[in-house]
């Protein structure tokens, strides 16, 4: 983050810059010390706590199978959820930044409300529609279909938390740049598909990157509506954070806890840190305001 | 390629709307649509290139009704008012976007972008990206990404729009020799009537969405349709209702024509403007050579009198002097006054 702020700072006129500097420090100290308070202090002792008896007894709960279940399912579930909400996410984003229609509003709304609500509330939605007891359920399970205890009901529960992402990075990035460029490709000759891949989607690359990353964030890390519609079956219905959650407070298994919270992190850290590479290079290799 | 609309209306709300506009663009001629703000003209450039559909009326290019075809197929080059560049690609890049996408061989494409950054001299700048550029650069390269798909017509909204002077008057000249040289039918949006004169082969004056008057600069310069195209075309003054080119109006001795009292006498150069107060306490100004100026010696608080210059030689000047003939010998004219803009 300093690497970004830095060169702004460099550029504003007024004190010489040391003077500058010594007035910034109270600032930062606070700012820095609230974030460690918050999240740095007690993720560094997660880390110490994870490895506090040895890589090997680490090792060994995260290959211990109801971890290595917990990992695929999340991985599986990913591999759904992230793509689909991307793509539906697009195709929102679009339709918001660059359509009027009836019931714009509305649908503009229901995209804020995973973020707005809490996810064990949305948990308890699909549970209602979608079980044994709910208005869908009877008729999805004389056919066969089994959603809610169930894998299925495990991708709708993460997909319908983690839909907002993707549209709400995107959309402020479309409305900036305007349609001039579309209807420019447009009168070149360029149709519907080829517009997007060529001229839109790369155009807002960086905004929709993001978007994915937050997205994976979030499908990774739900639990609140997943414990709900899942039923929370080892081995079966575990994603990550609930066989982390089960571990901790059912199995009081520690280390098996702390463990599966390392790679969970290590994930999401990881993904955040190739973004900024990413961007960092790119800002490097070219001007570009985008 | 000739371009006709046949009755279009597109209505927005209260402005930047066309109602029932006719008009015909001649074929390989710069024509300038030209009017106040709000009076519709980018409507009318996007209508011809599709980006906006007409709620009634027909449009056609060279005889074809494109008036329901996708712009993708109506083969224009089209340069928006902000350039529109393609951001993430270089210059090279973008002036190539059409032809690739008409599955252009690759040697063909290299040679052509060759070809149009030359014409456009931005050849040494072919890898450069948007961000890199000045707006006299953005502006050419637009010009170069339309052009090298060789299409019927080229459309320029507002070309000259976020340039400065200097650029302005540069991409001017420079538009208008780029025409001379490719001969393609092209129409610019502008609001700037010295800008449409001096680049134009023909102008449509645009008002309120409706066409006031088209045809060639002199012909509107000298036979207006009515004040408001006087008025936009060059500077008028208002002699008791009746606007005038302040060049039309002639001095005479004091006792002949319409009494007037010369108030203020500004000399830019060339050009001499003297401010006058009719009897009736209005004021109205006349513009003259430094000959003109010479020959008449007037001086600030001298009475004179004024009328329209010869009709043979004017034909403005009659608008006045037919005026001034049907009025009593002791009428005062009761003055307005318009400066040139």
């Amino acid at each position: 983050m300093t690497a970004v702020i830095a060169p702004v700072a460099e550029r504003t006129g007024g004190a010489p810059r040391d003077v500058q500097r010594r007035r910034r420090l109270p600032l930062r100290v606070v700012a820095l010390l609230y974030v460690a308070l918050l999240v740095g202090i007690p993720v560094g002792f997660l880390f110490g706590k994870a490895f506090s008896n040895g890589l090997g007894t680490f090792w060994h709960q995260i290959t211990e199978p109801g971890a290595i279940s917990a990992l695929e399912l999340s991985a599986k579930v990913a591999a759904i959820a992230v793509p689909v909400n991307t793509v539906v996410g697009i195709g929102a984003g679009m339709l918001l930044a660059r359509r009027r229609f009836f019931g714009k509003r509305i649908l503009d709304l229901i995209f804020d409300v995973p973020i707005a609500i809490s996810p064990i509330i949305i948990g308890l939605s699909l549970f209602l529609a979608y079980s044994r007891i709910g208005w869908l359920g009877p008729w999805l399970l004389s056919h066969g279909i089994m959603i809610v205890f169930s894998i299925p009901g495990v991708v709708i529960a993460t997909m319908a938390v983690s839909l907002p992402y993707v549209l709400r990075s995107i959309v402020p990035v479309l409305v900036e740049i305007g349609e001039t460029q579309e209807q420019a490709a447009r009168t070149l000759g360029a149709g519907m598909w080829r517009r997007l891949f060529t001229i839109t989607l790369p155009a807002i690359r960086w905004a929709l990157l993001y978007g994915i990353a937050l997205t994976l964030a979030r499908t990774l890390g739900e639990f609140g509506a997943v414990v709900i519609v899942s039923g929370n079956i080892t081995q079966k219905t575990q994603t990550l954070p609930v066989y982390i959650y089960s571990a901790w407070d059912q199995d009081f298994n520690d280390a098996g806890a702390f463990a599966g919270a390392i790679v969970l992190a290590a994930i999401s850290i990881t993904v955040l840190v190739i973004l900024s590479i990413l961007r960092a290079r790119e800002r490097r290799l070219r001007v570009d305001i985008a | 390629m000739s371009i006709s609309l046949e009755k279009v209306t597109k209505r927005f709300g209260v402005t930047f709307g066309v109602e029932d506009v006719t008009a015909a663009i001649p074929s390989g001629a710069l024509t300038a649509i030209l009017g106040p703000s709000g009076a519709g003209k980018s409507t009318m450039l996007k209508l011809i290139g599709g980006l906006v559909t007409p709620d009634a009326g027909r449009i056609f290019i060279d005889d074809d009704d494109v008036t329901d075809v996708d712009p993708r197929h109506r083969n224009i080059g089209f340069c928006f008012q902000n350039y529109a560049p393609f951001r993430h690609m270089t210059v090279a890049k973008n002036v190539a976007y059409g032809l690739k996408v008409r599955r252009r061989p690759r040697a063909e494409i290299a040679a052509r972008v060759g070809e149009m950054l030359e014409l456009v001299r931005l050849s040494d700048l072919a890898n450069r990206y948007p961000a890199q550029l000045s707006g006299g650069e953005l502006q050419r390269m637009a010009l170069a990404r339309a052009l090298a798909i060789a299409p019927r017509v080229l459309l320029l909204d507002e070309p000259f729009g976020a340039l400065d002077a200097q650029v302005r008057a540069e991409l001017r000249t420079w538009i208008k020799e780029l025409h001379d040289r490719i001969h393609v039918t092209t129409v610019l949006v502008t609001h700037d009537q010295n800008e449409a004169m001096e680049i134009a082969d023909s102008l449509i004056v645009l008002n309120h969405g409706r066409v006031e008057q088209e045809g060639t600069p002199t012909e509107l310069y000298d036979h207006p349709v009515s004040d408001f195209v006087l008025q936009f075309l060059g500077p008028s003054t208002t002699i008791d209702g009746v606007a005038v080119r302040p060049h039309d109006v002639v001095i005479v001795p004091a006792g002949e024509g319409t009494p007037a009292t010369v108030t203020e006498i500004s000399t830019l150069g060339f050009e001499i403007r003297i401010a006058i107060t009719l009897q009736s306490g209005e004021t109205a100004w006349i513009q003259q050579s430094r000959a003109e100026f010479d020959a008449d010696q007037v001086s600030i608080g001298q009475s004179i009198g004024i009328r329209g210059r010869d009709a043979t030689t004017s034909p403005v000047g009659t608008r006045l002097e037919a005026k001034t003939a049907d009025m009593p010998a002791d009428a005062e004219g009761a003055l307005r006054q318009s400066t040139p803009s």
